[in-house]
């Protein structure tokens, strides 16, 4: 449960390259393992996508109006985690999940540029519909309401790595620039980070399936909400929610790629010039008032 | 910690050949999957992945030798809006072909990659134990909540109809 267990690999580190960690790391490794000839994770994904699409989508009715709906993508992305953790599938260890990792950074562009033939093809859509859009994005800030529970379990300045955003790679590199590698600032977002990988698109993915059936909300606001600011929760989204609203695909893909480019390239500013400050005013305002003892600290003096 | 964020959401496969052969294997697997799905005829949504992964090939290209410091995903949303506009001459080649690909079979493929790449976090994630877990879920849901309710106001504020 410790918060400083993720502080192991610390290694010093220039805050100044933080946006190009990424890159240069996955480049390297791509560039030394030829990541196409890596037939056994090719294979097991052709088997998973031929599974996946064979059981098709499945519907659960939990009441008479409201059903979870479990579509391929869910089951390509468990069976996947599960090769991968399962101890005897030897074919698919940690480099094929590193080249996994690398690839998938490529196929992020496919899905992208699927989503902007949409958009080009509505645009007149989307200027019509540009203040929704825009001010849609300043819905995420919404994630400062969770800081009073950070603080209620026991995080610290954690709390504001935490809370300040959704916590994915812009996120992650925003904070680290501003607080440091070893900050609790930054502790908080990588740990976000982690769990949002892991959990992540999952979670989602279900968040949206029950939300269709129990928010009465217009298709476009679902559309824009899905973009979040992180390419596969986006894609986790989208799913369901081209489900439920048959007939309006192009619409939907439009809004959901256009709000997806929109987090990416306004996102950041909206964390940097809005969340951060304000996130660092409630803090200081209520921290005082509510919060408990450190748990990090409490962990280290045991 | 450096391993926990090596780009997850970022271009980042250098070599163009080792660009092309990738995106070759992509789009077989999404056409396969297309056609078990959605029955969509596979020579016709060939096509259209190759429009998809030339557009990508040419944005993470110009990512690297085009000395600004914008991501792919700009260059690669760019070009892809422009092909498609009404009017341009690409377009009805690229509507015909494109729409052949359903998006969600690129979703499933993908996520296929991104569940196995994700095992390599799962340590991490283990160690950091419930708070945080329910700290993120609580996260991700305030943000798609709080942008999915300001669009909803918004949309009924300007009047959209629901459609």
């Amino acid at each position: 449960m410790g918060m400083e267990r993720i502080t192991i690999p610390d290694k010093e580190r220039k805050t100044t390259s933080v946006e190009h960690i990424y890159r240069e790391k996955t480049d390297k490794r791509i560039l030394k393992k030829n990541p196409w000839r890596d037939y056994r994770l090719h294979g097991t994904v052709l088997i998973l996508v031929v599974i996946a699409e064979l059981i098709g989508t499945i519907e659960i009715p939990i009441t008479k109006d409201v059903a979870i709906t479990i579509m391929p993508l869910i089951y390509t992305i468990v069976f996947g985690l599960a090769f991968y953790l399962i101890k005897p599938i030897k074919w698919i260890q940690r480099k094929q999940a590193r080249i996994a990792e690398g690839a998938m950074m490529l196929f992020i562009g496919v899905l992208i540029a699927k989503l902007a033939v949409s958009s080009g093809q509505s645009i007149g859509l989307i200027f019509e519909m540009g203040p929704a859009l825009i001010l849609q994005e300043l819905g995420h800030l919404a994630t400062i309401l969770v800081l009073p529970i950070a603080l209620l379990f026991g995080f610290k300045r954690e709390s504001i790595g935490m809370t300040n955003s959704i916590g994915r790679e812009p996120d992650v590199a925003v904070i680290v620039d501003k607080y440091g590698f070893n900050s609790p600032e930054s502790r908080g977002v990588f740990a976000i980070f982690i769990v949002g990988t892991v959990i992540g698109t999952i979670f989602i993915s279900f968040l949206v399936t029950l939300s269709l059936s129990f928010l009465p909300l217009h298709p476009y606001a679902f559309a824009m909400a899905s973009g979040v600011g992180s390419a596969s929760m986006n894609a986790a989204a989208i799913g369901p929610t081209l489900a439920a609203f048959p007939g309006l695909e192009t619409q939907i893909e439009a809004f959901a790629g256009f709000s997806n480019l929109l987090s990416f390239c306004v996102g950041i500013y909206i964390v940097i010039f809005i969340a951060i400050p304000i996130i660092e005013r409630v803090y200081n305002w209520l921290e005082p008032k509510i919060g408990k003892d450190s748990v990090v600290a409490q962990k280290e003096d045991e | 910690m450096s391993d926990l964020i090596d780009g997850s959401e970022n271009v980042s496969v250098h070599g163009i050949f080792n660009w092309i052969l990738l995106l070759i294997i992509f789009s077989i697997i999404t056409v396969i999957g297309n056609f078990l799905g959605y029955k969509h005829p596979m020579t016709d949504s060939l096509v259209g992945m190759g429009i998809l992964s030339l557009i990508t090939l040419l944005g993470v290209w110009m990512e690297r030798y085009i000395p600004l410091n914008v991501s792919s995903i700009l260059y690669i949303s760019v070009m892809g809006i422009i092909i498609a506009l009404p009017g341009m001459p690409t377009s009805d080649f690229v509507l015909y072909y494109v729409s052949k690909i359903e998006l969600l079979s690129i979703v499933t493929v993908f996520l296929a990659y991104v569940g196995i790449g994700m095992g390599k976090s799962w340590d991490e994630f283990k160690a950091l134990g419930w708070k945080a877990i329910v700290i993120t879920i609580l996260v991700i849901a305030a943000t798609y909540y709080g942008a999915a309710i300001v669009a909803h106001i918004v949309l009924v504020l300007t009047g959209v109809p629901a459609v």
